[in-house]
């Protein structure tokens, strides 16, 4: 019967063909199947539009809130967990403190507007919370007080004001009907204007990545248009990639890296693939920062509250002081592991050298998880206890503020009350440094540096300072 | 004594060496840029005399400086630099008396250095140096006359062109080389960051030979030129008399010192690069569009067309930190060690008899490493000494993943050739010399450049470089690329019978009269009648303008006045491109209108057929070929150079004879087909009874039909391979790797096959019995011409044991006996040319008989399939192959 099914010059034919394809297909060159990045880019849940699902007269934020939470009931709780609530990390065994400590804009200070503590009313406008009018225990206890609207709405419907809720005269309903899956918009809010402008804070994010073009970010200019969350994946709120300067260390689970997309990829060249041990690929494909808009990259405080001067946003403000702002300039590098070294804690004494750093990224080049990157460096001449040692955090906005008064010794008298922090009634000034990390506003291939860029004898690369005998390209790589 | 100089030369090495990198331990701060000068002493400089130019005021000796430590005798005399060709010279009827700048004709630069004895005197030793000596870097001619005596020691004489002048007149007068000095070896010129080569030029052309050595070391607060000499600043120098190295760091030569002479080199800085187009003040760029640049070509400030999509680099290796002497090293470096101990034993791979670092500073070869370049004739004997693509890089490591034939291809093409696929900067095409301009300048064509070159409105297209056949030192022939420049000029037989290229000034006679065309000229030349001689106009393209200019040549005294013309090939070897953007595409090469055969312009137009120079190791085997317009081209035929290149090279008549064979038989089988098909409708078949028969037992149909499908798809691959033109869908390189493992399945299968029907004995099937076998033959071939048509049965009967008719027999032997061993044997060879290449002829005779036998076996399964068709019904025999039945006729027995 089986014959009959298959004749025997079937099984000749499967045979020859056999005979003729395995051998081919074997010697063929396999065409090599390229990793594609873009299929990791998450897909994100198809649009729901809100517009007749959100109804209902909205007072306040919290009712907004509210009504989410009849749906998406869990989404208070989850968001509740996260750093964009908290503003906190986790807790952190540092050497330098006996006590497991945290890092946030909660309790700690930075190098620009320095302390959030105190200065609540302003600094609060980006915080995803209402109700800090209501201090901070209470504004961070209730469910009601998440704000839904400042990550999810339309930017240009809904705005926020002082202590965390939404601005005067915001249509909440039209606001809450527009919600989606976060945009750049959403995210550059804070992101873009953090320090209290555009570009302030970062090097590598501000205004322009509203609408970039190719040459200025290759992932979210022109046509691909990414968003924020295509990288910093998101699950039940919790968004990966963590601020280098609101942590100690970082595991790099929590991180975002480029290998997450570009999976196995390397160049074509072999040399440029010897580089990949040593130097990240933020060092080659961020040749310089600050491409369209400035950063600032100094701030003397000591300057401030001079009458005499004229304001100017780039230079001199009364109330903060005098600014350098750079364009379009080469990062400063350094080995980096992804930690912090050192981050500075409230009550920390000065540095012993001049200069205090806020935070210091951990490496060297005997680290072999270190790789050289490119950072952001701002300088700050802020306030600090003469007395004391440590350096201070001023309350700043509020009526009695600094910005009001301009009355220092108030201004650190107010914190005392507020945050704990004893003042000796002596201030002074003193240099601070604090590391911003670039791996934004990345170039394609052909704007990538060239050899020259780091060796030879122009090169930008400080060979001694990063521990090297001389130049590699000479000398030898870390072995 | 020289022992304690070397030994107090080694200590101080050390000792700067030691404090050197003592302070670079101690001190935070950054090395100093220039580290060579770190290791390099204060000296001293002298004059001429050995005394202190702080003594003496006067000019700094070079030979005597640097002769302190460094054995400049040596240096001197082992440097092609400085001798320029020198040592090659040797007066001769023909052009050419060197192989180097001093002496070899160059038709660009056109004035000609005169021989004694010459009738006219062009360009004397002292106008020589005066014209190039920007670009001469001193000693050698600059210093010694042609019998070796020092130039200064010359008697003056009027007759001898190495103690006079050109006035511009035409007289002659004595040259003073008392008064003019001559010029040593400037080791500052390769020696400095930036010697001042314009103080230096300046020098030079106004015949200030002695001082121009100074004149390289002013403006650094060193040196100042005085009315009657030199100052020294003695600012500049230390308590003990020596020069304080800041203000003259000597290091090793860098890329921007090789360029002072030989073209444009870039730092690729944040200033975009622009190019001195076509320009002999940059002759390597100027001649083949070389720029040494490691920015990337879209940053440069060249306005290039489709110039955003050039992101690669200029050149990779500047890309990527090399400098030119890395490979153009001292030929006793230390440092080059592997390259020096190339030529040990094979069974030493170090010898540690070698020089050590201080014996090699004491005396350094200046001759460097060079290549095989095919107008760089000086210092033959150093031809292929430098460090090539080979030296430094594995080809085999990295094409062969990607690239079938690596060997072979490496074997036969330049890595230049794909590695280099075009120029983006302008060269020269043509210069022609036969008309002078108003400025006393050729006519002149550039090619990569649309419009007129260094003009910010032009549009620079670069050129793709003519691929030629290069014989190397070793014999090996390579094809690599190159520009051709074609050049014309008036040659004149002279009172001693010697050829000589007419001078400027006498060309200027013919053509000017005090700086403007001369009237006859214009009469002549002027063909639009506006009294002017455009550009256009300025071309000997009538009878009556070439007449003319001879008619006044003759006129001024010149014997026999005639054009020449020569195209002359310069090697192009820098401005490498990295894989991704070589050519690799192998149908850029297997195809029509190959990069192989692609032809290059020499000009617009050409007063005479020019022919190749033959003064170099390039062949000029292929053909000048003229347009319709009457510009000329030069078209290469690599098959003239015994090159075979598969999609590219094929023999006409072979395919033309095979496609006439195939036609034919396909005509042949259409024209019996037809007939049996009407013969068939008008007169039914009447053979007798047919009967089931097993035939064919399944080893056989199994291997014939793999062999068919081998046979089928050699065919059609081959086919591809043979006309890549015809059929762009399909890969080229995958089409050759499936065609070798089909050839591999179908040699396996035919030795199978034998094997069975030897140990079968079913061999005997298949030959011919001789005895009858004619008488047979014919009655099948007539049963073929008229019985199949009249219903007839077949003459001889098929069987099991006897399958084949006397026809079939003999078509089977020849196949199986000639055809297909005839293809198995040149299809091996051609694959065994990888290792072999010239075995049994190499490709060029394999590949057409190759094709040849192809096409015959085309025609064989063409008609093979048709007399299938002739069996008890058209289709049984082809179901019999599949099944193993067929139905068969059955002859009667007789009787």
């Amino acid at each position: 019967m089986t014959k009959k099914r298959f004749p025997l010059w079937t099984i000749g034919l499967i045979g020859i063909l056999l005979l003729i394809l395995v051998p081919v297909l074997y010697f063929l060159p396999s065409a090599q199947s390229k990793n594609d990045p873009a299929a990791y880019i998450p897909t994100k849940p198809v649009h729901v539009d809100h517009k007749d699902i959100v109804k209902g007269d909205f007072k306040t934020g919290q009712d907004v809130t509210r009504a989410c939470l009849e749906c998406h009931e869990e989404t208070a709780t989850e968001f509740m967990k996260t750093t964009h609530w908290t503003w906190e990390s986790k807790a952190f065994d540092v050497p330098w403190r006996d006590e497991d400590v945290t890092i946030g804009k909660i309790n700690q200070i930075n190098n620009f507007c320095i302390s959030s503590q105190g200065n609540e009313k302003t600094c609060m406008n980006c915080h995803a919370g209402y109700g800090w009018d209501e201090g901070p225990e209470s504004a961070l206890a209730s469910e009601e007080n998440v704000d839904c609207l400042a990550c999810h709405a339309d930017v240009g419907i809904y705005s926020k004001g002082t202590f965390g809720n939404p601005a005067e005269g915001t249509n909440l309903l039209a606001a809450a009907q527009s919600v989606r899956v976060p945009t750049r918009d959403n995210c550059g809010k804070c992101h873009f204007d953090g320090g209290g402008g555009n570009g302030v804070k970062h090097g590598d994010l501000d205004e322009s990545l509203y609408f970039p073009d190719q040459s200025l970010d290759v992932h979210m200019g022109g046509e691909v248009n990414m968003q924020c969350v295509d990288c910093h994946w998101t699950e039940n709120h919790q968004v990966l990639g963590r601020m280098l300067a609101d942590n100690y260390t970082i595991d790099p689970q929590e991180q975002v890296s480029c290998e997450q997309c570009h999976v196995d990829q390397k160049h074509e060249d072999e040399r440029l693939n010897t580089h990949l041990s040593a130097v990240a690929c933020q060092t080659c494909h961020i040749p310089t920062i600050a491409l369209e808009d400035p950063t600032k990259t100094y701030w003397d405080w000591s300057k401030s509250g001079d009458e005499g001067r004229e304001d100017d946003h780039f230079t001199y403000l009364k109330i903060k002081g005098e600014f350098t702002y750079d364009k379009n300039f080469a990062p400063t590098y350094l080995w980096f592991n992804g930690d912090n070294e050192y981050r500075y804690l409230l009550g920390d004494p000065l540095g012993k050298d001049g200069i205090t750093y806020i935070n210091k990224p951990a490496g060297n080049i005997q680290d072999k998880r270190a790789k050289i990157f490119p950072f952001k460096v701002h300088i700050a001449n802020q306030p600090y206890d003469v007395k004391n040692n440590y350096l201070l955090a001023p309350v700043t906005s509020g009526e009695n503020g600094y910005w009001t008064t301009f009355d220092w010794n108030n201004a650190f008298e107010l914190s005392e009350k507020k945050m704990g922090l004893p003042y000796s009634g002596e201030y002074g000034f003193t240099e601070t440094y604090m590391y911003w990390p670039t791996t934004h506003m990345v170039q394609s291939a052909d704007q990538a540096l060239q050899c020259d860029a780091c060796h030879g004898e122009n090169g930008r690369l400080d060979w001694a300072a990063l521990g090297y005998v001389g130049d590699p390209i000479e000398w030898g790589g870390r072995k | 004594m020289k022992r304690y100089t070397l030994l107090s030369l080694a200590g101080l090495l050390i000792l700067a060496l030691a404090i050197g990198i003592g302070t670079a331990l101690a001190s935070p701060e950054p090395a100093p840029v220039c580290q060579a000068s770190v290791l390099h002493p204060n000296f001293i400089l002298l004059d001429a005399d050995g005394v202190n130019v702080l003594e003496s005021n006067g000019a700094v000796s070079t030979m005597q400086t640097c002769g302190q430590c460094h054995d400049t005798n040596f240096i001197q005399s082992h440097a092609f630099h400085s001798d320029l060709g020198l040592s090659d010279y040797e007066e001769t009827k023909d052009l050419s008396s060197s192989n180097g700048l001093f002496g070899k004709w160059d038709p660009l630069t056109y004035r000609y250095l005169s021989q004694n004895g010459d009738e006219r005197l062009d360009l004397s030793t002292a106008e020589w140096l005066i014209l190039n000596g920007e670009r001469v870097v001193g000693g050698g001619p600059a210093t010694t006359s042609r019998n070796g005596a020092l130039l200064i020691t010359l008697n003056a004489d009027t007759e001898n062109p190495e103690t006079v002048i050109l006035n511009e007149d035409g007289t002659s007068s004595v040259w003073d080389w008392e008064k003019s000095g001559t010029m040593e070896m400037n080791c500052f010129l390769c020696h400095l960051e930036t010697p001042n080569t314009a103080a230096r030029a300046e020098a030079i052309h106004t015949g200030d030979f002695g001082n121009a050595n100074t004149a390289t070391l002013t403006d650094m607060n060193i040196v100042s030129k005085t009315t009657d000499g030199w100052a020294w600043n003695t600012e500049a120098f230390n308590e003990g008399g020596e020069l304080k190295s800041e203000l003259l760091a000597i290091q090793d030569p860098t890329n921007a010192n090789c360029a002072t002479c030989h073209g444009e080199v870039h730092p690729n800085a944040g200033d975009p690069l622009t190019i001195n187009q076509c320009d002999l003040d940059y002759p390597q760029t100027a001649t083949t569009g070389q720029v040494v640049s490691g920015q990337r070509i879209n940053q440069s400030g060249v306005n290039l067309t489709n110039k955003e999509e050039l992101d690669r680099s200029w050149d990779v290796h500047a890309e990527r930190q090399l400098e030119c002497t890395d490979c153009h090293y001292a030929l006793n470096n230390p440092s080059h060690l592997s390259e020096i101990q190339s030529d040990n034993p094979d069974h030493l791979i170090y010898d540690p008899r070698s020089l050590e670092i201080g014996e090699y500073l004491e005396r350094p070869d200046h001759n460097f490493a060079r290549g095989e370049s095919a107008q760089f004739t000086v210092a033959p004997e150093y031809k292929a000494t430098m460090r090539r693509c080979e030296n430094c890089h594995d080809a085999n490591e990295s094409h062969t993943d990607w690239l079938p034939y690596t060997d072979t291809h490496m074997e036969s093409v330049a890595c230049e050739t794909c590695h280099i696929p075009q120029m983006y900067a302008p060269a020269i095409q043509t210069y022609d010399w036969t008309v002078v301009t108003a400025r006393g300048g050729a006519s002149t064509e550039c090619r990569g450049v649309e419009g007129t070159p260094n003009q910010v409105t032009s549009l620079v297209s670069g050129y793709e470089p003519v691929l030629l056949n290069r014989t190397n030192i070793d014999g090996n022939t390579l094809l690599a690329p190159y520009n051709l420049i074609t050049s014309f000029y008036w040659v004149y037989d002279d009172a001693n019978g010697s050829k000589r290229p007419v001078r400027l000034t006498d060309l200027e006679a013919a053509f000017l009269d005090h700086g403007n065309y001369a009237n006859d000229i214009v009469a002549v030349f002027d063909s639009n009648s506006d009294r002017k001689i455009s550009s256009a106009e300025l071309i000997l393209d009538l009878p009556a303008k070439e007449a003319a200019v001879k008619a006044k040549l003759t006129a001024l005294g010149l014997n026999n006045p005639r054009i020449e013309g020569m195209v002359q090939p310069y090697s192009i070897n820098h401005n490498v491109a990295k894989g991704e953007n070589a050519v690799n595409d192998c149908k850029a090469c297997h195809n029509e209108g190959s990069r192989m055969t692609q032809s290059i312009k020499l000009t617009d137009h050409a007063p005479v057929t020019p022919v190749f120079d033959a003064e170099n190791n390039v062949s000029g085997s292929g053909e000048f070929v003229t347009d319709q317009n009457g510009a000329l081209y030069y078209q290469p035929v690599p098959a003239k150079d015994g090159l075979y290149v598969f999609g590219a090279s094929r023999v006409g008549w072979i395919d033309w004879f095979g496609a006439l064979i195939f036609a034919g038989s396909l005509l042949g089988v259409l024209g019996h087909g037809t007939l049996r098909y009407f013969s068939a409708r008008k007169q039914p078949k009447t053979h007798g009874k047919t009967e089931r028969i097993y035939m064919y037992e399944p080893y056989r149909r199994f291997w014939h039909w793999l062999q068919t499908a081998s046979i089928v798809i050699l065919l059609l691959t081959g086919l591809i391979i043979h006309r890549p033109d015809i059929f762009g869908a399909f890969s080229f390189p995958g089409m050759v790797i499936i065609h070798n493992v089909i050839a591999v399945i179908l040699v396996l299968n035919a030795v199978f096959s034998l094997f069975y029907h030897l140990v079968t004995a079913r061999i005997q099937e298949f030959i011919p019995h001789p005895y009858g076998f004619f008488d047979d033959a014919i009655i099948q071939a007539k049963y073929y011409i008229s019985g199949i048509f009249k219903g007839e049965g077949h003459p001889f009967e098929k069987l099991p044991t006897s399958r084949m008719n006397p026809i079939q027999k003999m078509t089977y032997f020849m196949i199986l006996n000639v055809l297909l061993p005839l293809q198995i044997i040149t299809g091996a060879l051609m694959w065994a040319v990888q290792i072999f290449p010239n075995i049994a002829g190499g490709l060029p005779l394999l590949a057409p008989f190759h094709s040849l036998v192809a096409w015959l076996f085309g025609t064989f399964i063409l008609v093979h399939v048709y007399m299938t068709t002739t069996g008890a019904t058209p289709l049984e025999a082809m179901r019999a192959m599949v099944t193993g039945y067929e139905e068969v006729e059955i002859h009667e027995k007789q009787g």
